[in-house]
């Protein structure tokens, strides 16, 4: 470049918006059974692979490694036990979080992909890998079938 | 089947922002320099043009439409990868090994400053169903997955978070001897615990700050390349990428995506004992201690060994593995989809002996790693060398 701009009240901008707000996302046919069960039975369904013997938590309706469609949906149970966890001290902006939010990736047993959710209940020294665990769900009343409806997973 | 060399590289200096240019004149910046280096007119000489860039990074839809004038691509054959630049760098390597073109040019940039919501966008890449709710609440940062993969990887290898936060004081410290690099610094180990955890055990400067810059290469076919110029050239012999599960859930501890995409990368190159065969390795570390994932997954150690190789002081310019001299992304700054082009072009500048203070005596056979960033489980691997 020949001649460059030296002063930085020279530099001109403007300010733009990306029209991305509004997105409509389908919940699909696994995923219309996980939320259905767990708004109306509180239950957390997972999707197995009979070829592949691997539970899919949630559910999918594809094998990612054999290919092969799934049909066969299981009960997982609430209880699981942790298989990696952070403890997330800031927010979006760069501010702190008090206090911070604690995510986890729960196992609902061997053989099964976890599910990535939050811990609650829990001092954040206390929590290890392995540590077990139980969900606990938003009232009945309340639960609109969204993976919120599972406020979060604490000691048992 | 004909083979493929590296004609010129131009590259910006990368820094944290860039006011006083616009994308398209970032772009032509380096363009022009890599076009000086090898020594050609695009308006004549150039078959194709790769870019490699992604709406939302840059600020405005179909991007693909705005690449060709600042490249002097205009009413040529043009094309826009959505992925990292090792990507570009790939499809522009098929596109001269099947013959159909000559000399193609790749070019990868970051704007990234000019992003006021980066930390939103990442968000944005999560899945909006079962994944997004949960952080979108308290609008908790997106990187909070680094740190659960860091814990995933750190039990399943025994690493331990020193070793990591060496990387980061590795890296940093190498950057000094990288002009190009805005981000070089001499700290210790307790400053970087000092800087406190961001997402347990993360930690805040174990996080590769963003940086704006471009990097242009030029791509010959090798009997085309050794008529245009006398001097020794570096080739890509081998290239290779790979995605793993987007569910962040079901993701592997070992960088499976790094992996498979070094073996097939290797493959075509022949390499079957890296650690002997490579002189240079540029592997990702965005996140420090993806350094040492990648490193295992490359096949320069065994899972859990890579810790170790960096508190022995086997890494770095006077160690036996030679990794991120350039400084690595702590150093050089996370330049999105530009960061593997980075990685490249400091392959070869070590291969051609011009990397200056950096310089690594010798070196003949090096490797570029890639990895697209948080959410999701995409690598690149290319393999380069000199035969003179």
């Amino acid at each position: 470049m020949i001649e460059r701009i030296e002063k930085a009240t020279e530099i001109r901008h403007w300010l733009g918006d990306m029209e991305a707000d509004h997105y409509y996302y389908s919940s699909g046919i696994a995923g219309e059974k996980f939320f259905v069960a767990l708004r109306d039975e509180g239950q957390i369904l997972g999707a197995h692979c009979a070829a592949c013997n691997l539970t899919y938590v949630p559910p999918r309706i594809y094998c990612e490694h054999c290919f092969a469609e799934l049909t066969e949906y299981k009960d997982m149970g609430k209880r699981g036990c942790v298989v990696a966890f952070t403890i997330a001290h800031y927010d979006k902006a760069g501010h702190r979080l008090e206090p911070p939010e604690i995510f986890a990736l729960i196992s609902f047993g061997p053989c099964t992909t976890p599910l990535l959710h939050r811990l609650g209940e829990v001092e954040p020294e206390k929590i290890c890998v392995g540590l077990e665990v139980e969900a606990v769900l938003k009232p009945k009343k309340d639960r609109e079938g969204k993976i919120t409806d599972i406020l979060y997973f604490r000691p048992r | 089947m004909r083979d493929v060399a590296v004609l010129g590289v131009g590259a910006t200096a990368f820094t944290s922002q860039t006011p006083e240019v616009n994308w398209k004149e970032l772009i032509y910046d380096a363009a022009v320099k890599a076009y000086a280096e090898a020594g050609i007119d695009p308006r004549r000489d150039v078959d194709s043009f790769v870019t490699c860039a992604e709406d939302y990074w840059e600020g405005f839809s179909i991007f693909d439409e705005f690449t060709p004038d600042q490249l002097g691509g205009a009413l040529r054959p043009t094309m826009t990868v959505c992925g990292d630049g090792l990507q570009g760098l790939a499809t522009a390597y098929m596109q001269i090994k099947t013959g159909m073109f000559n000399i193609v040019v790749v070019e990868a940039h970051s704007k990234i400053s000019e992003l006021l919501t980066y930390e939103h966008i990442v968000e944005l890449a999560f899945d909006p169903i079962y994944e997004r709710p949960l952080s979108a609440e308290r609008e908790v940062h997106p990187y909070y997955v680094a740190g659960l993969e860091m814990n995933l990887y750190l039990h399943a290898t025994g690493t331990t978070e020193e070793q990591c936060a060496l990387v980061a004081v590795h890296n940093r410290r190498q950057a000094l001897n990288n002009p190009l690099a805005p981000y070089g610094a001499r700290l210790g180990l307790q400053e970087i615990f000092h800087s406190g955890y961001a997402f347990t055990p993360l930690k805040k400067w174990e996080i590769a700050s963003r940086a704006d810059g471009c990097i242009v290469f030029v791509l010959a076919a090798g009997e085309i390349a050794r008529r245009l110029t006398k001097k020794p050239l570096v080739y890509v012999e081998g290239i290779g990428w790979s995605s793993e599960s987007p569910w962040i859930s079901a993701r592997s501890a070992d960088a499976s995506y790094a992996r498979h995409a070094a073996q097939m990368a290797y493959r075509q190159a022949g390499i079957t004992n890296p650690r002997r065969q490579i002189d240079v390795i540029e592997v990702e570390d965005r996140f420090a201690f993806k350094e040492l994932q990648h490193l295992e997954a490359l096949g320069f150690a065994r899972p859990g060994e890579a810790g170790w190789l960096a508190q022995s002081g086997a890494l770095g310019l006077d160690g036996e593995l030679k990794v991120n001299l350039s400084g690595g992304s702590l150093g050089c700054g996370d330049l999105i989809e530009a960061s593997g082009l980075q990685r490249a072009l400091e392959i070869v500048l070590q291969l051609r002996g011009e990397a200056g203070a950096r310089q690594v005596p010798n070196a003949r056979v090096g490797v570029a790693q890639s990895w697209r960033g948080l959410p999701h489980g995409t690598g690149a691997v290319a393999v380069f060398a000199r035969r003179d």
